[in-house]
């Protein structure tokens, strides 16, 4: 090293030497960073460290010295920003492929060698300039000829794509990237002999348009659209420095409109793109997903970048040669980004700067022609990977993955620093200055606007981005840091993250909570608790702020979970799911008093482990297995509600306890229809429990059909619950024309099985409207149980003798009072079956709602007395 | 830990980075600095005219580039005969030389008694002739 830095003396040099040895600092410190990412990811020392990439590292430390040397000895008067800025720039792109893809990392250092080895041999040529001119149209026809080979054998390296490649064994040769550079070649030498001539400039640009048109023609055909609109560029902004006439400019604009327009209606990658770009959000899933996930990517990068490896770069598609830029913005930041952008603009700067100090005109057309070339190539692909500009499938000098387009940049270099060594302190005087000036004014105002557009995406709009759902690194950390379980009322973990830390899969223990637990799938998103809650079971909600940005900031990861414990009782859960496996339709079990949801149970359901494999046929199923009926499901009340009518009624006064003999019957529709057929001495309580709508409608004498509906609100059956679970709004209606209609399920009024089980759990707590809760309390890590905290305390009804209503509605042994309902709602019949314990219960007081679908009110009896036996014996408070 | 430890370094990384692009930017406005400077203070040699019919007392003293020689009171060099054009020729320094041309004068500008239709260098102790008038140049000399 120190042999390198002896010639250290001219400030040129000392400049030099600076940029070089931050620029190994920095490539040194980011290779070192990669290698330590794994332990940062999966917080632990034990684990595979990343060794590969410096395999690269030493290969572009000795290609560059050996550079160096090189230049010192042959061009010992260049520029001294650029060798610094070309070595910057390839040992970042080199290090960001090696982060992506390993396999990828050693091809870019194989064409890294190739490259370096050519631009000695060509140091050699004592007249390499001199060269290229005299036979720019060899050169220019010969990389048409081989863009053209294209058509017959080319190929497209990564399966099916446009066939813009030639196989050379085992590597690829894109021959656009050549015919790029040729072109700016064969311009400088073409329009610096033929500027003395007295041609007018139509006539001495017509062999050039031919040549071009062709080359332009070519690509389009290969469907090379980027590097076609990349052409157009480059020839306009060269022949407009060269002849200083604006015209140039306006006609080109007009001729790239034209051919947009033309190219939208042609092609439907165009007409992509476009759409793409002004309106990425409307199909983000499909047609714009590169777009979207690109923003997303820079903004997980915020301001400071989540660091090299730490990042999910790879999600973008093709990160490694298109999308390279938001690959470097998740894991450099938006500072880092700015930064490198401000590196292309020095590069920019200081390719103009040689033009002007350029000993002749062949030499000032190339270097700004070359200039132009690296920085539109730049400024298309930034742009169009943050939605300043369509985007084109070009190249990112010198960073992005591909062989011939790093050998092409680096030829460009190697061409401006040989420029760049000629140069005169006196110059040739130039006839038009301008050119220049806007010129460079526009490659700066184009990368002003990727920093600015960049740092709007990175900073100002990263949390909005970040917080849509088809961000896929909520997933990616949900692999590596611990979740928050699920567990029921006596601490039983329903849920677990199965596997090592990297590869974390959350398995829902229980299959038959699927539809209230609900699944976080990295396919198909989040539902139910999982959904509901996810703020807590990610260690979010309830964190302190400090705390998720230090993780954040640390590890690029959310910080461990915590666990959650619900007021489901699993044992009771299971014989609810049992109990109704046959069946279609719902069970809910209310704790009365607190309004604890111990039992929410659903019929046909899906399993929350099986949905990659199942997750087509269940949605389709016309039984709907992913909805949770128990609050989704919306079916008409029928006579469930006739017990909380009954207690309001029997507050006023007591009816008379003659019961008519009618002749009750099972038959729909039938006047005297009752839900279970009643014995031959009933009394008005086991008329109403057994759902005979004639019977409660004859005993209302003071009720009138609106207060009636004021009751029902009031208890709560329309009310929308505020529970991390997936509630459907009931529909409510402002009027019903008979008592009949409401009782039969005709009304209109529909409603879940929830607000049913929320209405009745009066008649089992004397009054009182409970608001059910499901999510408990949840767990720190390393501190004991918190609980959630509810906002509204039980409301007492007025006018409301739940006592004596409950008492009426007990039959025989049973020990709790029972409602049965039969409502028919637009052909479909609905079986109910309501219970609960008595006001005075000495245990824990349960209310219990069965709902089917496809089954008798008998039916519905019997599953929900076994489980109400069961509930009674087993909850012990 | 480590991850502290890799913050530590992401911070050094930007820093870097920072201090290549900041360094580069800052030798560039160092390298604008000094050639403003050199441009500013580049020192012109001291030309002084004589003119034919006038004491040593007369001689005129410029700090000037450029100077124009005529009739018109706008020259800086000012000789008011009927044989001096209005704007009749012009001298400036570049390139370390002091040059003169003429302005297509009616009667010319002679150099040492040669008529010069192109720019021509100027030394110490040339005579000028325009019109009828003569001119003794005297440059100062640069150490």
């Amino acid at each position: 090293m120190n042999r390198l830095l002896l010639d250290n003396r001219s400030p040129r040099n000392q400049i030099q030497t600076r940029l070089l040895i931050l620029a190994v600092i920095f490539i040194f410190f980011g290779n070192l960073i990669l290698t330590f990412a794994p332990a940062v990811r999966l917080h632990s020392w034990q684990v595979n460290y990343r060794w590969q990439h410096w395999i690269g590292f030493v290969a572009w430390l000795l290609a560059y010295t050996t550079m160096y040397t090189q230049l010192n000895k042959r061009l010992p008067d260049r520029d001294p920003y650029l060798l610094p800025i070309f070595a910057i720039l390839n040992g970042w792109g080199l290090l960001m492929i090696y982060r992506l893809d390993t396999d990828y990392g050693f091809k870019q250092t194989i064409w890294m060698v190739i490259a370096t080895l050519g631009a000695l041999f060509a140091l050699r040529l004592p007249n390499l300039l001199t060269i290229l001119r005299r036979y720019k149209y060899v050169w220019l026809i010969s990389g048409i000829l081989l863009t053209l080979l294209t058509f017959f054998i080319g190929t497209y390296p990564g399966g099916n794509g446009p066939d813009l490649w030639l196989n050379l064994g085992s590597f690829y040769l894109q021959p656009s990237e050549v015919l790029k550079f040729l072109l700016v070649v064969f311009l400088a030498a073409y329009l610096a002999d033929t500027s003395q001539s007295r041609l007018r400039l139509m006539q001495l640009l017509t062999p050039t348009l031919v040549l071009i048109g062709l080359a332009v023609l070519i690509l389009v055909a290969q469907r090379d659209l980027g590097t076609a609109s990349l052409f157009i560029f480059i020839y306009t902004l060269v022949v407009y420095i060269a002849s200083g006439k604006r015209r140039v400019l306006l006609i080109s604009f007009l001729l790239v409109i034209a051919a947009l327009a033309a190219g939208y209606i042609v092609f439907d990658v165009i007409q992509l793109r476009v759409e793409a770009w002004l309106n990425p959000w409307l199909d983000a899933r499909d047609r714009s997903y590169q777009i979207v996930q690109s923003l997303i990517a820079v903004a997980n990068g915020g301001l400071f970048g989540r660091g090299i490896g730490l990042g999910s770069p790879g999600v973008v598609p093709v990160a490694n040669s298109d999308f390279i830029y938001p690959a470097i913005l998740e894991e450099f930041g938006t500072a880092g980004g700015l930064l490198l952008v401000g590196i292309y603009a020095i590069l920019a700067i200081r390719g103009l700067y040689i033009a002007l100090h350029a000993p002749n005109q062949y030499q000032r057309l190339l270097s700004a022609g070359l200039t132009v070339f690296i920085s539109t190539q730049s400024i298309l692909i930034m742009g169009g990977t943050i939605r300043l500009l369509p985007l084109t499938g070009v190249t990112l000098p010198f960073i992005s993955y591909g062989g011939t387009s790093l050998v092409v940049s680096v030829a460009t270099g190697l061409l401006l620093m040989i420029i760049s060594n000629q140069a005169e302190d006196q110059p040739a005087m130039i006839n038009r200055t301008t050119p220049y000036v806007l010129v460079g004014g526009v490659i700066l105002a184009g990368f002003s606007a990727i920093a600015l557009l960049s740092a709007y995406w990175g900073v100002i709009r990263a949390d909005a981005l970040l917080a849509r759902g088809d961000n896929p690194r909520r997933a990616i950390s949900d692999r590596y840091v611990y979740r928050g379980n699920i567990l029921d009322a006596n601490n039983t973990p329903l849920t677990a993250n199965v596997g090592p830390a990297g590869e974390l899969t959350r398995v829902l223990r229980y299959p038959e909570l699927s539809a209230v637990i609900g699944y976080s799938n990295p396919n198909f998103g989040q539902a139910g608790i999982e959904y509901k809650l996810d703020g807590v079971l990610r260690g979010i909600t309830y964190n302190t702020p400090i705390n998720v940005t230090t993780t954040r900031l640390l590890y690029g990861q959310d910080p461990a979970g915590f666990d959650l414990r619900t007021s489901l009782d699993l044992p009771l859960q299971q014989s609810a799911s049992a109990l109704l496996d046959d069946y279609i339709g719902a069970i809910v079990v209310l704790n009365a008093e607190s309004g604890e949801i111990i039992v929410m149970a659903t019929s046909p359901t899906f399993d929350a482990n099986l949905l990659d494999e199942k997750w087509s046929q269940w949605i389709e199923d016309t039984s709907a297995p992913l909805l949770n009926r128990a609050t989704q499901g919306l079916y008409p009340p029928g006579t469930t509600t006739s017990g909380v009518l009954l207690a309001h009624i029997l507050s006023n006064y007591t009816p008379s306890s003659a019961v008519p003999a009618y002749t009750w019957n099972t038959t729909p529709g039938n006047e005297f229809f009752c839900a279970i057929k009643p014995g031959r001495s009933s009394t008005w309580g086991e008329l109403i429990s057994g759902g005979c709508i004639n019977a409660i409608t004859t005993i209302n004498k003071s009720s009138t059909l609106s207060d009636t509906l004021d009751l029902y609100r009031e208890t709560g059956l329309f009310r929308d619950f505020e529970l991390p679970l997936e509630t459907s709004q009931a529909i409510e209606v402002e009027e019903v024309s008979s008592y009949r209609a409401l009782f039969s399920g005709q009304a209109g009024i529909l409603v879940s099985p929830l607000q049913v089980a929320v209405m009745n759990s009066t008649l089992s707590n004397g009054g009182k409207v409970i608001a059910p809760q499901i999510a408990m309390a949840y767990k720190k890590p390393d501190q004991g149980w918190t609980l959630f905290e509810i906002e509204a305390g039980p409301v007492q009804l007025d006018h409301f003798d739940a006592v004596k209503a409950a008492r009426e509605l007990t039959q025989g042994n049973f020990q709790g009072w029972e409602i049965s309902s039969l409502a028919e709602h637009e052909k479909a019949s609905i079986s109910w079956y309501v219970a609960g314990t008595p006001p005075a219960w000495h245990g824990t007081p349960i209310t219990l709602v069965v709902t089917l679908e496809d089954g008798s009110p008998l039916i519905a009896r019997t599953i929900g007395r076994e489980l109400f036996l069961e509930a009674t014996a087993t909850i012990v408070e | 830990m480590t991850a502290v430890l890799i913050l530590v370094f992401r911070a050094l990384l930007l820093i870097v980075l920072l201090s290549f692009f900041g360094w580069a930017i800052y030798t560039l406005w160092l390298d604008l600095k000094f050639q403003t400077q050199s441009l500013g203070s580049r020192k012109i040699p001291y030309i002084s005219v004589l003119q034919e019919n006038e004491s040593v007392d007369n001689k005129q003293v410029f700090l000037q580039a450029e100077l124009r020689i005529g009739r018109d009171p706008a020259c800086e060099i000012l000789v008011d005969d009927e044989t001096v054009s209005n704007q009749h020729a012009r001298l400036w320094y570049r390139n370390k030389q002091w040059w003169i041309e003429d302005l297509l004068s009616t009667n010319g500008t002679y150099l040492n008694d040669e008529r010069i239709d192109t720019p021509t260098i100027l030394i110490s102790g040339d005579e000028i002739r325009v019109g009828k008038v003569l001119l003794t140049i005297e440059i100062q000399q640069q150490s």
